[in-house]
């Protein structure tokens, strides 16, 4: 379990984060909601020690952060992180060369699943393909954790469709999952739990299945309720 | 440990193409300027010699005979080595800042390997100190092939052939570089890479801070320079002339020690507690 607890984290005198808690469990799909500057990607980004807080703990199954936890966790950030010169292939074998969790098995499924090329440089690729392979190095980790930030941002629909589908896959299945996004139509229907930030502190916490079966709501539907308010 | 030797091969594998540039330039240019120089002198010499009807006695004593001397001394030359100086200067601050800059944040990837943070800094030290010894190798072995051209032109009454040591000695920018002595080694080599580690240090400062951590990172650099010079400023100032020569030079490899154990355990603190990416 990811337990996030009284995080706060200021940028110069704005405080961003003023003690934001929750919890993301091992095969449920966590969705981190918030308005532009809410953040969420510092949440993702002090999750996996990117940026430092203030104050508060983030615990991953019980311990901090560590250079062993980046083989139970990793972070599929909206920017690729490899270098624009190296091919797909490169790329994954940087990744194999490095992560004892790498499974190449599942790379190469990955590779066809988004009909991609190992040849191809990653300079070269579109938007929708350097989102694609920017899930591949982070989906074949042989991770229990997976962190997305913004994974639909600024991609084609038929991306976005291909995308979401992994979400329902075999290669999502059992892990933590905490995704940040602002295109909740795509994955709504996927999401176990909802958390919805402003202005630096977690406003509702809430089950989605819950929600839609007990209340009938949608989770765009909690959404506009409390954030009109 | 085998993550570290993966870095360092990485990080050198990203410079390579410019690095196999300026050794080009400079094995292009070293060679070009024997032949130019070597040509020269001998336009000269078949000037004087045989239009002017000068004796090759009275030549030689008026224009002395051609050595590598004449070749270390012009543009051709030391302009290489500069441009490599100054590349690798530049490349010492680049090889952080364009980790973070552009479309592709590498450093995310960086942070996120599963190996200890300190590996990242020393393996980017490494490869700068790998490079720096790489083109001195490059200039050691291109000395005796500059010599052998100039051998191939310069006839030998004009010539006067010196050893790679002599070469070395002539030419006193060569003599830092190229230090003929293991303690000359350690000094110069020591300093160079106390330099870079403390540069590492104050550009994380910046990474970690900002525009505070530019304050921070100058502030830092200027307390290593004094904390290195401490012993050689005691000694001037505080107990004047009290040292002998060798203990001077142990209080400064202590002083040396202590400034880059520093640099890496603040290097070692901020890529663990306080990098932002």
């Amino acid at each position: 379990m990811i337990e996030v607890k009284e995080i706060t984290k200021r940028f110069g005198l704005k405080k961003v984060l003023k003690g934001v808690s929750f919890t993301a469990n091992k095969g449920e799909i966590t969705c981190l909601i918030g308005i532009n500057g809410v953040g969420k990607t510092t949440v993702l980004n002090a999750i996996m020690n990117l940026t430092p807080i203030q104050s508060g703990e983030i615990l991953i199954d019980g311990e901090k952060i560590s250079k062993n936890s980046y083989e139970k966790i990793t972070f599929i950030p909206d920017a690729i992180t490899m270098l624009p010169q190296m091919t797909i292939g490169e790329s994954m074998q940087f990744m194999k060369d490095f992560y004892k969790s790498w499974n190449q098995a599942r790379a190469k499924e990955l590779l066809d699943f988004f009909k991609l090329k190992e040849e191809e440089k990653i300079s070269s690729l579109s938007k929708g393909n350097t989102a694609k392979v920017n899930l591949l190095l982070g989906l074949a980790l042989d991770v229990d954790y997976l962190l997305m930030d913004e994974p639909f941002s600024g991609i084609d629909i038929f991306s976005r469709e291909q995308i979401a589908d992994v979400f329902t896959s075999h290669l999502v299945e059992d892990r933590g999952v905490i995704i940040t996004t602002h295109e909740i139509n795509d994955i709504e229907h996927l999401i176990d739990k909802v958390v919805l930030l402003d202005e630096g502190i977690v406003i509702k916490e809430f089950n989605a299945e819950e929600v839609r079966e007990t209340e009938g709501r949608s989770v765009v539907d909690v959404m506009r309720e409390v954030y009109k308010r | 440990m085998m993550n570290y030797v993966k870095l360092v091969n990485f990080e050198l594998g990203r410079f390579m193409k410019i690095y196999l540039v300026l050794i080009g330039i400079t094995v292009v240019s070293q060679i070009a300027g024997v032949m130019v120089s070597a040509n020269s002198y001998l336009n000269i010499a078949s000037e004087e010699m045989n239009v002017n009807s000068l004796s090759m006695d009275a030549f030689l004593q008026m224009y002395g005979v051609f050595s590598m001397n004449n070749v270390t001394r012009t543009l051709w030359f030391f302009g290489p080595i500069a441009l490599c100086a100054v590349t690798l200067l530049i490349y010492v601050l680049f090889i952080w800042y364009r980790d973070w800059f552009g479309k592709n944040t590498f450093i995310y990837r960086l942070l996120m390997l599963p190996t200890e943070r300190i590996n990242i800094y020393l393996a980017k030290a490494t490869a700068i100190f790998f490079m720096v010894l790489g083109l001195i190798a490059c200039q050691l072995a291109l000395i005796p092939i500059e010599g052998k051209v100039m051998q191939w032109m310069v006839p030998l009454d004009l010539r006067i052939d010196l050893t790679t040591l002599e070469v070395i000695h002539s030419f006193e920018y060569l003599g830092i570089m190229i230090p003929t002595t293991f303690s000359q080694f350690l000094v110069h080599y020591g300093i160079g890479l106390m330099a870079v580690l403390v540069m590492f240090t104050a550009v994380l400062f910046e990474r970690c801070f900002r525009m505070k951590g530019i304050i921070l990172g100058v502030v830092y650099a200027v307390i290593s320079f004094f904390a290195f010079i401490s012993p050689l400023l005691i000694n001037e100032f505080v107990f004047p002339m009290f040292l002998y020569p060798g203990e001077l030079f142990i209080l400064e490899c202590v002083a040396g020690f202590i400034v880059i154990a520093c640099a890496i355990w603040t290097g070692h603190y901020l890529l663990n507690r306080k990098i932002r990416v």
